[in-house]
């Protein structure tokens, strides 16, 4: 069951393609967003949260047109929960306050179910009993999980969130993986934490250059790095990334194996350094 | 004292056993007795119901004072989560009067410039204040556009809320002080006009940013052409001018745009 797809979509700014021709279908289960800076995620998730018209091409989202009628886009975002890669909050407001007012936006007009609705999201955060504390009084990891939590609210067919593991310290990523493998419905993650896309991920689209170079399970792109990192007292010649380890040997990222190495298991951000270095080179012979 | 609740009154009172008449009579009793009241936490436990409610309690964000004036005008509560999430209206209404009173004192004190000085302020007025309106909220803007709400109807929330206090005020001061009375009503269509194209320019820039460009159009406005801004040709070229953006406003307010626009 295809929860969104994108056929074609392309978002330009004047001169500059931030987003080429793409086409994609998301459907149930967790989807990571890997690339560097500017490779276009926040592109890509912006324009499928209906906050960036795309340039060309159509979007779907739950049957209903994002590209469409007022009505159709209207109707899309009732199943679209997103939270953006920077959220301000407006001073004075507390916690509760803050998710009250984006569920009236996301439509919930009966103030006791708005409640129980904020009430429930606040508890998936772990932020229950912070509600009334205003938001200015609050760390910046509860900041990220309030963010996070009103994109939860009517829990939404399709959840985005971009980079939304940024600033939580390691138990508050272990939660918020918790929470999201949970969720039923798509979630559509941008992140630069590769572990994150190794621990949740059902399926990795990595973006180089506005464009989908990868688009696959975690299995395949691990795949892809098999046989291609290599560890011991020297580093392998003509490697892409080495680094010496707490044992005092050197991991080695592609290039030829010193003979005294030995192959070991990639780590998805070994076969994430491996694509992009495979860019570089295929962008070099290009050029 | 006379009496004391027994263990099997109090059983009989937590278990709902008591007729009307006996449960009254404990409830008189132990708002009098402190032992009583002492012991009724370890006979009755609190249930986990109704900590529920009196968390409930607790949690449920309280309105601030206008809002609850607008409350029991009849003003839906969901209209006024989103009327209270701009600092309660203290912002906006804070300009409004702010305005006001500052634009009394400069028409007062502006001699052979008092019509110049009146006609240049009163509309800012209300841009200002309906600009207050947006600011405090204006962080939210990308995420309140993936939301389903009509942005059109956010839109004319508060710039109601702001014009509700400006506009009186504002027309107070024509009437009031003297030599006014010919200009009393003047600024109203060009005010309608230069709310309208904050309130467009608001739909891409910040709220202050919007307010800013118009302010400086206006003054520019004002300072060339301010002896025929009276004239009904100038007050009708204002109304259509207002006409076009009020239709821009609901086209920019409205997800009516094919992709590609932006």
């Amino acid at each position: 069951m295809t929860t969104a797809s994108l056929t074609d979509v392309s978002v330009t700014f004047g001169r500059r393609v931030a987003l080429h021709p793409t086409t994609l279908s998301l459907e149930p289960g967790i989807v990571g967003l890997l690339g560097p800076n500017g490779a276009g995620k926040t592109t890509l998730l912006r324009t499928l949260a209906t906050t960036l018209p795309p340039t060309t091409g159509s979007i779907v989202v739950a049957g209903h047109a994002v590209t469409g009628t007022s009505a159709q886009r209207v109707e899309a975002r009732r199943h679209i929960g997103f939270t953006p890669q920077e959220v301000v909050f407006p001073r004075g407001m507390t916690a509760f306050g803050f998710l009250d007012y984006i569920a009236v936006l996301k439509e919930w007009k009966n103030t006791q179910r708005r409640h129980e609705e904020v009430r429930r999201v606040l508890d998936l955060v772990e932020l229950g009993e912070r509600g009334m504390s205003r938001v200015s009084k609050l760390s910046g990891g509860q900041r990220r999980r309030l963010a996070i939590a009103q994109a939860l609210l009517g829990a939404p067919e399709l959840l985005i969130l971009d980079e939304p593991t940024t600033g939580l310290d390691p138990e508050q990523r272990a939660t918020l993986r918790n929470l999201l493998s949970r969720t039923h419905g798509t979630v559509l993650i941008s992140t630069h934490q590769t572990e994150d896309v190794a621990a949740l991920c059902d399926r990795v689209i990595v973006l180089h250059e506005g464009q989908v170079r990868f688009d696959g399970s975690v299995a395949a792109l691990l795949g892809a790095a098999a046989g291609r990192v290599h560890i011991g007292p020297t580093a392998s010649a003509g490697a892409v990334h080495t680094w010496r380890t707490g044992t005092g040997h050197i991991r080695s990222v592609g290039g030829d194996p010193a003979p005294d190495s030995v192959t070991t298991e990639p780590t998805v951000e070994d076969a994430y350094l491996l694509l992009r270095a495979d860019d570089h080179l295929s962008s070099g012979a290009h050029a | 004292m006379t009496w004391h609740v027994t263990q099997p009154l109090w059983e009989a009172y937590s278990q709902g056993e008591l007729n009307a008449a006996a449960q009254a009579s404990v409830e008189a009793h132990v708002t009098q007795c402190s032992s009583c009241r002492a012991a009724a936490a370890a006979v009755v436990p609190p249930s986990p119901q109704l900590w529920e409610a009196v968390h409930r309690t607790i949690t449920r964000p309280h309105l601030a004072p206008p809002l609850r004036l607008l409350r029991a005008l009849g003003v839906p509560e969901a209209d006024l989560v989103i009327l209270g999430a701009s600092d309660a209206l203290a912002l906006s209404w804070g300009v409004a009067v702010g305005g006001a009173l500052t634009t009394v004192i400069a028409t007062a004190l502006a001699g052979a410039r008092q019509e110049f000085t009146f006609l240049l302020l009163v509309p800012l007025v209300q841009v200002l204040a309906v600009m207050a309106s947006f600011s405090a909220t204006d962080s939210l803007r990308e995420l309140a556009t993936s939301t389903a709400l009509s942005k059109l109807r956010v839109t004319l929330l508060r710039t109601a809320e702001a014009l509700c206090i400006t506009v009186p005020a504002t027309a107070v001061i024509g009437v009031v002080i003297p030599h006014l009375s010919a200009l009393a009503f003047t600024w109203v269509l060009p005010a309608l006009g230069l709310v309208l194209a904050a309130l467009v320019l608001h739909t891409w820039l910040p709220a202050w940013h919007a307010a800013g460009i118009t302010a400086l159009t206006w003054a520019l406005v004002v300072a060339t052409s301010q002896t025929h801004l009276t004239s009904a040709m100038a007050q009708g070229l204002a109304a259509a001018i207002a006409l076009v953006l009020a239709l821009v406003l609901v086209a920019r307010t409205t997800p009516i745009r094919r992709g590609g626009l932006r």
